[in-house]
């Protein structure tokens, strides 16, 4: 594998994943804040659902979604099959439920006094929210990397909608795979490791800035 | 004729799963006046100052805040931001002094420009001047009340509510403190003042009014039922002996002098032959000494023996246990009745 290979599958899992975990912290931080500070009929159930898809093997996600995407399923016409917004697409499914269990919890662990105090000094309900998702912007930052973690680490999705196409959609898994498939072990095991270095890398990062902060 | 602050009638307010109730039939707040709610700890003095905060919405009932309803019409924000809350243990948000005391200004939009001088005369008034910048991690407990506070006065609300305002504060602050909220907000900036404490003193010293509560409903304040001694301890509970041989129990631990008082609505009458509780705590004998109807369709009775005690109870308690003037009867009340007050 040549160099340039090399660095172009670093910057698709860095793009992909690092989209995905955006993007699904996004969503999953404002749905983790309105689950934690209400109760309602069904929470638990959602809860239990959101539990259950955290256990979702990848390439069943992988699977579902080339059905949708395929050129004759229902979003076929939009041609996003073997292309890196599908990979993410796929890898923010995947992630979703966890980030949205982490920050769930997190959220959960917040003084109930944060929310009354903000209200009290005359925050809008949404600046009160805000508040509190400062308060735990730790354990959410934790919730974010774990995400992080687990799109940049996994091959299903990458693998069944990116289509491990050279120089486009092969990321750093689908390209350890492919290296095992030909029998360059060797190449395999550096891909791996550069994978753990860039997941250390990450993490080091937000360290840094949480002792900071501390 | 000052203005009204607080109108409630007919309020009510249970917790989801609670037995406990706040009922306010009627209760008015004049303005620009300081009023202690006084009470045990449940009476339900905390989840009057939460609606009365307009940061609980009253399950039945109505609440007019400056005579207007404040949940209907959507104006609860803006009648909120004229009315600050003080809680007991005060939450401080992470940062530092500074970022806790411009946090209402920021909200309100108050310009850049204000907060530094703002929060500078806040904190000389709570005499923690140049903790602008101090972590809040860094603060005691007591100087962690006194931003709190701080950060309520630098918003000048037209209602203060407090907490147990000087509950973590050492007796000489507190002092001061108090001096600061009667003159600087409340004489001066004519700041309506609404307190819960447990320390009655504090609460005539400051209060031009004062509330007593129990068991979620506002009582008639008695001078009654007030004993004094030397706590002892067991490590576990404490009691005192107001006469010789004669034992108030209560929970936790003290050392001292300490002044006590007995709800009266707390105390459990039954007639001498009915049962022997002589192994519990609180337990006494005596002869009613008066028998009166008081209002509710309570019936106020006064008990001479061991303990003079006044008690309340309904009139189909007193028609059940045939209780009559010369009667002697057993009394018993739970520790947790004992309310320690200074």
């Amino acid at each position: 594998m040549i160099f340039r290979e090399l660095l172009q599958a670093i910057a698709v899992s860095l793009k992909t994943s690092g989209g995905a975990a955006a993007f699904a912290s996004v969503m999953a931080v404002p749905l983790a804040l309105f689950l934690s500070s209400r109760e309602f009929r069904g929470k638990r159930l959602v809860l239990l659902i959101n539990q259950t898809w955290m256990a979702a093997p990848t390439v069943v996600i992988g699977l579902l979604l080339y059905f949708l995407l395929s050129r004759n399923g229902p979003l076929g016409a939009f041609g996003m099959l073997y292309t890196q917004s599908a990979m993410a697409i796929g890898q923010v499914i995947l992630i979703l439920p966890l980030v949205l269990g982490f920050a769930y919890t997190a959220l959960r662990q917040v003084d109930a006094r944060a929310r009354i105090t903000a209200l009290s000094l005359g925050a809008s309900p949404r600046q009160a929210g805000w508040v509190v998702i400062k308060e735990a912007a730790f354990p959410l930052l934790v919730a974010v990397l774990a995400g992080f973690a687990r799109a940049i680490s996994e091959i299903g999705v990458a693998m069944m909608l990116g289509g491990n196409i050279r120089g486009y959609t092969r990321n750093i898994t689908t390209a350890i795979a492919l290296e095992s498939s030909k029998g360059e072990f060797f190449n395999g095991v550096v891909l791996g490791a550069i994978l753990l270095g860039l997941t250390l890398g990450v993490n080091l990062l937000v360290n840094v800035g949480v002792r900071s902060r501390d | 004729m000052s203005e009204i602050a607080y109108k409630l009638s007919q309020l009510r307010y249970r917790y989801p799963g609670s037995r406990f109730e706040l009922e306010i039939d009627s209760m008015e707040i004049a303005s620009a006046r300081i009023i202690a709610l006084v009470g045990p700890n449940g009476a339900g003095k905390t989840t009057l100052l939460m609606i009365l905060g307009l940061l609980q919405k009253p399950g039945a009932g109505r609440i007019e805040f400056f005579g207007a309803d404040p949940w209907k019409n959507n104006r609860v924000m803006e009648s909120r931001r004229e009315v600050v809350l003080v809680t007991h243990h005060p939450y401080l948000f992470r940062g530092t002094v500074f970022d806790n005391l411009k946090f209402g200004l920021k909200v309100r939009g108050a310009g850049e420009n204000e907060w530094e001088t703002r929060v500078r005369e806040a904190l000389a008034m709570v005499e923690l001047s140049g903790f602008e910048k101090k972590s809040v991690s860094e603060l005691s407990a007591g100087q962690a009340q006194r931003v709190a506070l701080a950060r309520a006065i630098i918003l000048k609300p037209r209602v203060l509510l407090l907490d147990e305002p000087t509950a973590n504060i050492d007796a000489g602050m507190s002092n001061r403190i108090e001096a600061m909220i009667n003159n600087e907000v409340n004489s001066q900036a004519k700041t309506t003042i609404i307190l819960s404490t447990h320390n009655f003193s504090q609460a005539f010293r400051l209060a031009g009014e004062v509330v007593y509560f129990s068991d979620g409903k506002r009582v008639p304040y008695s001078h009654e039922n007030f004993f004094s001694g030397t706590a002892q301890s067991d490590g576990k509970i404490s009691w005192i002996e107001p006469k010789p041989g004669v034992k108030i129990v209560f929970p936790g631990v003290r050392q001292g002098r300490v002044t006590v008082v007995v709800s009266p609505y707390k105390i459990r009458v039954f007639s001498k032959e009915q049962v022997d509780f002589s192994d519990s705590p609180n337990q006494f004998e005596g002869t009613v000494t008066r028998l009166e109807l008081a209002d509710g369709g309570q019936a106020l009775v006064r008990l001479s023996g061991e303990l003079n005690l006044r008690i309340n109870l309904s009139m189909e308690e007193i028609d059940k246990k045939n209780i009559a003037l010369s009667r002697q009867i057993l009394v018993r009340f739970p520790p947790e009745a004992v309310e320690v007050i200074e």
